[in-house]
């Protein structure tokens, strides 16, 4: 058994506020446990998510190497960041189903899946699809949708 | 008298008419409970969910938190023609055409059957 075959690349999924990559917690950690400088990669993910609204939740997907380069994907903000913005509350419900924390239009619901839709694992779906998800996910955080 | 309706008080509460959910022990003398405190489940009304020519939201009411790219202005809704007419029927609930053995209706079903069998399988094993 040779053991030059070494451990495979590893991923890394992690919620980064945009543009604002620090080497602190929780980011410094999670890479340079991994090997990763994370200078290097705070660098590069400030400025590739130089045109979004700076602090906005970045999910990236950051896949490390076993020769510790690296390489990351950023995807559209989570869904439910955005239905709380649009229904104004701060946290969803403990009790989806029982409980309702807000309400949003079939509109706002409309212009969430056009920003999911520009996503590159939902390049498939028809946008009536992603918009169903979109109600299906408001409907966990307890957020009532009308038309 | 009161003490063993103290004791008596359940800690189960249901929740459907086949699970109960597990919730702390209800304090005595709540027994109406306080319809303002905040949190309180109240009754909810019933909301329409079939569209009926005009939309809740107006035209050119901003939608908030969109804008998310830098330098975005902020999205605004648009008059409810600009809107695709499958967006108004997404409320209403699906109806399955029945396609007799092996169809989609019989997919749909089955997967609904397993996942509450798994579900109710994982609360006996709480218990």
């Amino acid at each position: 058994m040779s053991k030059a075959l070494k451990s495979k690349a590893q991923v890394v999924r992690i919620l980064i506020p945009a543009a604002k990559a620090a080497p602190t917690p929780p980011v410094g950690p999670a890479l340079g446990a991994r090997g990763v400088k994370s200078m290097d990669f705070c660098k590069e993910f400030n400025a590739r998510t130089a045109h979004i609204e700076p602090g906005i939740p970045t999910p990236t997907l950051i896949t490390i190497q076993p020769d510790r380069t690296f390489t990351f994907i950023t995807k559209t903000p989570p869904t439910s960041y955005f239905l709380k913005k649009a229904a104004n509350i701060e946290k969803g419900t403990g009790k989806p189903g029982h409980e309702v924390v807000g309400t949003i239009s079939l509109k706002h619901v409309f212009e969430i899946a056009k920003i999911k839709a520009t996503d590159d694992h939902l390049r498939h779906l028809r946008l009536e699809a992603i918009a169903s998800t979109v109600v299906g996910s408001a409907k966990t955080l307890g957020i009532r949708v009308v038309p | 008298m009161s003490l063993l309706v103290v004791v008596r008080r359940q800690s189960t509460t249901f929740v459907c008419g086949s699970c109960r959910v597990r919730t702390y022990a209800a304090k005595a003398g709540k027994k109406g409970g306080n319809p303002s405190a905040p949190g309180f489940p109240t009754k909810l009304p019933p909301v329409e969910t079939t569209y009926n020519g005009t939309s809740s939201c107006p035209p050119g009411t901003a939608l908030p938190g969109l804008n998310y790219l830098k330098g975005q202005p902020s999205v605004v809704a648009l008059p409810d023609e600009d809107y695709p007419p499958w967006l108004w029927t997404l409320l209403e609930p699906k109806n399955l055409v029945d396609d007799g053995p092996g169809g989609k209706a019989e997919k749909v079903q089955l997967r609904k059957q397993n996942r509450q069998r798994i579900r109710d399988q994982n609360l006996l094993k709480t218990q």
